[in-house]
């Protein structure tokens, strides 16, 4: 049987700033509202798409440094942007397809995990948004 | 309208301009310093040399 592997090495990039190397987990769901549409005479429930529900969820190392994940995420919680997931750096292709959420929702910002002897990490989850691919 | 610069090397070369694609909270990436209003093409006409 033929398969293909992946070696997951992301690129991760929130509100135009590149967390990559800060980056542990990115998990992107592109999800749509099931509306029912099962009328007479169907003898099995059936749907369609109602509005998008996407949703990316990052683990990241947390820094306080300058120009790192605090910095970042600081005014982004409560507010909207723009994030992008990629399977690998370099260009964007059909083998490297860039997927964006553009207006996508950041409702809680964890600014403290921390636990002794361990690098402190959080979780994130943007809900919502645009979902778009980039092949190009 | 204000323009802005790059400061970190996170969104890209320090010194270039930064263009904000659609959707970014440019004010949240003005808060982390990542970029700064680009004060020299944000004067007005009379005050450049």
């Amino acid at each position: 049987m033929a398969t293909t592997t992946y070696l997951s090495n992301p690129v991760v990039t929130v509100n135009s700033v590149d967390l990559t190397d800060q980056a542990t987990s990115a998990t992107l769901t592109v999800r749509y509202d099931a509306l029912e549409s099962t009328a007479f005479g169907d003898t099995a429930h059936k749907f369609t798409a109602g509005l998008g529900n996407h949703e990316l969820t990052v683990d990241l190392y947390m820094s306080y440094a300058a120009s790192e994940t605090y910095a970042t995420l600081a005014a982004l919680v409560g507010t909207t942007t723009t994030v992008k997931v990629k399977p690998a750096s370099g260009a964007n292709s059909a083998t490297n397809p860039e997927m964006t959420l553009t207006g996508t929702y950041l409702e809680a910002l964890p600014v403290m995990n921390a636990a002794m002897g361990t690098l402190a990490t959080i979780s994130l989850t943007f809900k919502g948004g645009v979902y778009s691919v980039a092949t190009s | 309208m204000t323009t802005y610069k790059i400061v970190s090397p996170r969104i890209g070369k320090p010194g270039d301009p930064y263009t904000p694609e659609d959707g970014v909270n440019v004010e949240a990436l003005v808060a982390g310093g990542f970029i700064a209003p680009d004060k020299k093409s944000n004067k007005p006409n009379s005050e450049k040399e």
